[in-house]
């Protein structure tokens, strides 16, 4: 899919949409001419007459012909868009911002740290790891949810904890007895994984879920240099011209939302950034 | 004895402690097995065991209005049960073996005696009774914060 401009949405039909929690829905545009992008990156969705809001690509970057968002309903427009499905035509402009630096961490041990929502724009950067999986030491993936029934692509993750190439941890902040996983936060996660001062590591989620991440990664010994995180702002144009997301001095829609964390770290604790 | 002082001195807890000060704790220790659903620790009760965690998975669970049992978090080999021993409290919790646990148990009373009688030891295992306290505060405000909602 080519855009005519950065500002003119392309329409596009929902092709498949899939409620993966109560409040969660995934859709998947079907795109013949394939829609590139780089895991990491998000589009601007828009819904006619309503709105426009920025969503990360949850899909597979390997398979451009399907477009994958993973969407939960929170603002005006997200509760709308719950409303829609199959058929419906939304407008898509992207793919913007940067990516999870997958060239950068070949040959490193690569620690994925997902909280909540936050697996959605990792889950690109995971499916990418693991079709190169021989150009990665060990592979470790960390997901935090609320409750089990929280816990998002949860099939995919069983899948994926079946393999034998890959570790893969969940833990919820609280449960019944019908759970047997851990609970807790998900920095204990760390507890159990072989950390060493140069592996990589991406860390999506709730921002004080990133920063205590990130603080717990650091106190292992990992340099803050291998440690990427992806950020949360109200992006608008996408294009970082209108400001709206700035931090800094960065756009988050054009520099961002991956940033290096040596990079972004100080803005994180300003207040009102 | 020397045994129980060796494997005693492992457990992470204890690690680089004096090893005469571990050998001082040996008398108020003895190892303990629970089963997968037996209690450590029932809410109401005076906690007057230190668990060291050697071995499998305790829960810690509360109890909302109407009985619904919540694990608010699990712990396992290497952590600690009962460390409200110092403000001399009662639980407000129950830990409860999620499947076959070996653990240290250490008797608060005598501990308390130990940890009066030699300063330094008493020094040394406040502070480190206080990180855990620290750490498992750290984890239950952000728990509290309820982040992925």
């Amino acid at each position: 899919m080519t855009m005519t401009s950065p500002y003119v949405p392309a329409p596009l039909a929902i092709a498949r949409a899939v409620r993966e929690l109560d409040d969660v829905f995934t859709w998947t545009f079907d795109v013949p001419g394939g829609f590139a992008f780089k895991p990491g990156q998000f589009n601007m969705l828009y819904v006619h007459g309503v709105g426009e809001v920025p969503i990360s690509i949850s899909g597979d970057p390997a398979a451009p012909e399907r477009l994958v968002h993973t969407i939960r309903a929170v603002g005006v427009v997200t509760r709308v868009m719950d409303k829609l499905g199959e058929g419906d035509v939304m407008g898509v402009r992207g793919p913007y911002g940067s990516a999870w630096p997958l060239d950068e961490a070949r040959r490193r041990n690569v620690i994925v740290i997902a909280g909540g929502l936050g697996l959605a724009p990792l889950r690109p950067a995971i499916l990418g790891l693991l079709a190169h999986r021989a150009d990665y030491g060990r592979i470790t993936i960390l997901y935090g949810a609320r409750t089990p029934g929280d816990i998002l692509y949860r099939q995919e993750l069983e899948t994926w904890r079946g393999r034998f190439d890959l570790r893969v941890e969940a833990i919820v902040d609280h449960a019944g007895r019908d759970w047997f996983g851990p609970v807790g936060v998900v920095t204990r996660l760390l507890d159990g994984v072989p950390v060493t001062a140069d592996d990589a590591a991406f860390v999506c989620g709730p921002e004080i879920m990133m920063r205590f991440a990130a603080r717990e990664l650091a106190n292992r010994g990992v340099s803050r240099e291998t440690i990427w995180i992806s950020m949360e702002r109200s992006m608008k144009c996408g294009i970082g011209l209108c400001g709206h997301c700035q931090l800094g001095g960065s756009f988050m829609c054009k520099d961002g939302p991956v940033y290096r964390l040596d990079r972004i770290a100080p803005y994180m604790q300003v207040p009102e950034l | 004895m020397d045994d129980l002082a060796r494997v005693l001195a492992a457990h992470p807890f204890l690690a680089e402690l004096d090893p005469d000060h571990v050998k001082f704790l040996v008398g108020c220790t003895k190892s303990v097995r629970f089963r997968a659903g037996d209690h450590l620790v029932r809410e109401g009760d005076r906690e007057d065991t230190l668990y060291l965690i050697r071995q499998g998975g305790v829960a810690i669970e509360m109890r909302r209005a109407g009985g619904e049992v919540v694990c608010v978090e699990t712990v396992g080999a290497g952590d600690v049960i009962g460390i409200s021993l110092l403000a001399e409290a009662a639980s407000h919790l129950d830990c409860r073996a999620r499947e076959s646990v070996v653990a240290f148990a250490i008797d608060s009373a005598c501990l308390l005696r130990k940890m009066t009688e030699e300063p330094r030891l008493g020094f040394a295992l406040a502070m480190r009774l206080l990180a855990r306290t620290y750490e498992r505060l750290s984890r239950a405000r952000l728990q509290h914060l309820d982040i992925y909602r």
